[in-house]
C-alpha cells in the first residue's frame, strides 16, 4: 500500500496544504514561528513534538479554528485569513477529528452524521441517512445508529466523530491527538479506522505521539518544537537516525516507555 | 386581633379580585412574552464581537438592573407623556414590566448559551456551519434545556413585581386589595386575600416548573419515542 509522494505530478496543483512563512503569536508567546510546509495530494503527515510545541495550532490554523498573523498559508487552492474566502465553504472541505470527539450531546450517532450533510451539503435526509448508516458500518458501529454519544465509549465516540467527517466527502482530514484522551484499548480500534481512511487515498495531518500508526501509513513526519519545525522526513528515518539534539531528547522520552 | 376579621367583606370583594387575578395572569403572560424578546434581542447582541451592538445591551442591562423597577415604573409613566407618547396605565406597566425583566432574561440566556462547551461550537464551524445553523442546530438546543428552570425563575419574581402596577391604577390583583383596603378601611383583609392568589400563582408556575424539570429529564434517551 506504499503511496509515494514523488509518483504525483508536480506544479503548483499539486500542493493542497502550503504554509509560507507562517507566524502567529498569543500575546508574547511565539506559537508559530516561520513555518514553511506543503502537503500534497494523498499524503499523511504525521505531527509530532512536545507538549506546547505549537502541534495543535498549526493544524487548527487549516480550517481557521485559528488565525494566522503573518505568511501565507493556501489550502485547496484558497487562501486562508483573505476576506476573498468563503471560511465556511472552505471547512466544508475539510474534516476536523478533536481529541476531545465533540460530538452534539443532543443528538444520536446517525444524526451527529447527517446533520451538517442535510443542512450545509444540503444533502437531501433520506440520502443522508443511508450515507451515514453505511459510514457507521464502516468505523464498525453499525448497530449504534440510535445511540446517543453518552451511551457510546470513548473510542466509539470518536470512531463516530470520523465518520461524522467523512460524511462530508472532505479533501482534507485533520486529527487533533486523537487518540490522547482515550483509555489503551480503545486506541487501536481508532487508528484502525484512520488507517482505513489514509489507505483509501485522503490527505491527512495528523497530531499524534502514536510512532506505530506513522510508520505505518505516514510519508512524512513532522518535528515542532517551540513553535517551529525542528526536523521533517521519512517515518523510518526520523525514528531510526533522528538528526537534531531536541528530537533525540524527544524521541526518548516518547519511545521509551 | 383577628376577632374582627370579615370573611364576608372578601366575600363581597370576590368578583374585584377575580378580575384582579385575570389581568395579573394575563398581563404577566404578556409581559413575559416581552421580555423574552426584549432578553434574545439583548443576549444576541451582547453575544457579537461587534462593540457597536455589545457596548449599548450591556449599558442597558447594567441600568436596568442597577436601578429599582419602581423607579423604571415612573420614569416611563411619567416621561412618555411628556415625549408626547400616551399610553393606557396598563400598556405603561406592560411595557414596563418587558424591559425590566427582559435584562435578567438576557442574562439567563446568556449564561445558558456559555455553559455550552467550546468544542460544541468549534465542532460545528468546522463542519462547515453558518452562525444562524449552529445557533439553532446545535448551541440554542442545548441550552434551552438549562435555560428553562431559571427563566421560569424569573417569571415568578415578575409576577410578584406586576404588582407595583397598582400604583399607577392598573386594575390587577394588588389594586383589588388596595380598593378593599380603603372602602371598607380593612388593609388585613384586603391583603392577605391578595397574598393567598400570589401563592396560589406561585404554586402553579412552580408545578410548571416542576413537569418541564421531569420533561426535561426524560434526556435524550427517550425524546425519540
Amino acid at each position: 500500500m506504499a503511496r509515494c509522494s514523488c509518483e504525483l505530478p508536480s506544479g503548483r496543483f499539486s500542493v493542497v496544504i502550503e504554509f509560507q512563512g507562517v507566524n502567529k503569536w498569543f500575546g508574547s508567546l511565539h506559537v508559530l514561528n516561520d513555518i514553511t510546509l506543503s502537503v500534497q495530494p494523498r499524503e499523511v503527515v504525521v505531527v509530532c513534538g512536545p507538549s506546547g510545541s505549537g502541534k495543535s495550532t498549526l493544524i487548527r490554523c487549516i480550517n481557521g479554528l485559528e488565525q494566522i498573523q503573518k505568511g501565507d498559508l493556501v489550502v485547496d487552492e484558497k487562501r486562508v485569513g483573505d476576506p476573498a474566502t468563503n471560511m465556511t465553504l472552505l471547512r466544508t472541505e475539510i474534516g476536523f477529528v478533536f481529541q476531545s470527539f465533540n460530538l452534539y450531546p443532543h443528538k444520536t450517532a446517525l444524526e451527529n452524521i447527517t446533520l451538517a450533510p442535510i443542512h450545509v451539503r444540503k444533502t437531501p435526509r433520506a440520502q443522508a441517512e443511508k450515507d451515514g448508516r453505511e459510514l457507521l458500518a464502516k468505523v464498525g458501529l453499525g448497530d449504534k445508529f440510535n445511540a446517543y454519544p453518552s451511551q457510546l465509549s470513548g473510542g466509539q465516540q470518536q470512531r463516530v466523530a470520523i465518520a461524522r467527517c467523512l460524511a462530508m466527502r472532505p479533501k482534507i482530514m485533520l486529527f487533533d491527538e486523537p487518540t490522547s484522551a482515550l483509555d489503551p484499548e480503545m486506541i487501536s480500534e481508532v487508528l484502525d479506522v484512520m488507517v482505513a481512511v489514509a489507505e483509501e487515498g485522503m490527505t491527512m495531518m495528523v497530531v499524534t505521539h502514536e510512532m506505530g500508526f506513522a510508520r505505518r501509513v505516514a510519508q512524512r513526519v513532522v518535528f515542532m518544537d517551540q513553535g517551529s519545525i525542528v526536523e521533517s522526513g521519512a517515518p523510518e528515518e526520523f525514528f531510526s537516525n533522528p538528526k537534531t539534539e531536541r528530537s533525540k531528547a524527544f524521541l526518548g522520552k516518547i519511545l521509551r516507555h | 386581633m383577628l376577632e374582627n376579621f370579615s370573611f364576608r367583606t372578601i366575600g363581597e370583594y370576590l368578583p374585584l379580585f377575580g378580575q384582579g387575578l385575570v389581568t395579573t395572569v394575563w398581563l404577566s403572560v404578556i409581559s413575559f412574552a416581552g421580555a423574552l424578546l426584549v432578553g434574545i434581542l439583548l443576549c444576541a447582541m451582547n453575544l457579537q464581537r461587534s462593540r457597536a451592538l455589545r457596548v449599548p445591551a450591556k449599558a442597558y442591562i447594567d441600568v436596568v438592573r442597577a436601578t429599582p423597577l419602581l423607579v423604571q415604573l415612573y420614569f416611563l409613566y411619567f416621561g412618555l407623556p411628556r415625549l408626547g407618547i400616551i399610553l393606557p396605565e396598563l400598556v405603561v406597566g406592560v411595557l414596563a414590566l418587558s424591559l425590566n425583566s427582559g435584562a435578567y432574561v438576557a442574562e439567563i440566556i446568556r449564561a445558558g448559551i456559555l455553559s455550552i462547551p467550546r468544542g460544541q461550537v468549534e465542532a460545528s464551524v468546522a463542519s462547515g456551519m453558518s452562525y444562524l445553523q449552529r445557533m439553532r442546530l446545535v448551541i440554542l438546543p442545548q441550552a434551552f434545556k438549562v435555560t428553562i428552570p431559571p427563566l421560569l425563575g424569573q417569571a415568578i419574581v415578575m409576577v410578584k413585581d406586576s404588582a407595583l402596577l397598582s400604583l399607577i391604577s392598573v386594575a390587577e390583583l394588588t389594586r383589588a386589595g388596595q380598593l378593599l383596603a380603603s372602602d371598607r378601611f380593612m388593609p388585613a383583609e384586603g391583603f392577605i386575600t391578595v397574598a393567598a392568589f400570589y401563592l396560589m400563582l406561585y404554586y402553579c408556575l412552580k408545578g410548571l416548573a416542576v413537569l418541564s424539570g421531569r420533561w426535561l429529564g426524560l434526556g435524550p434517551a427517550r425524546s425519540r419515542a
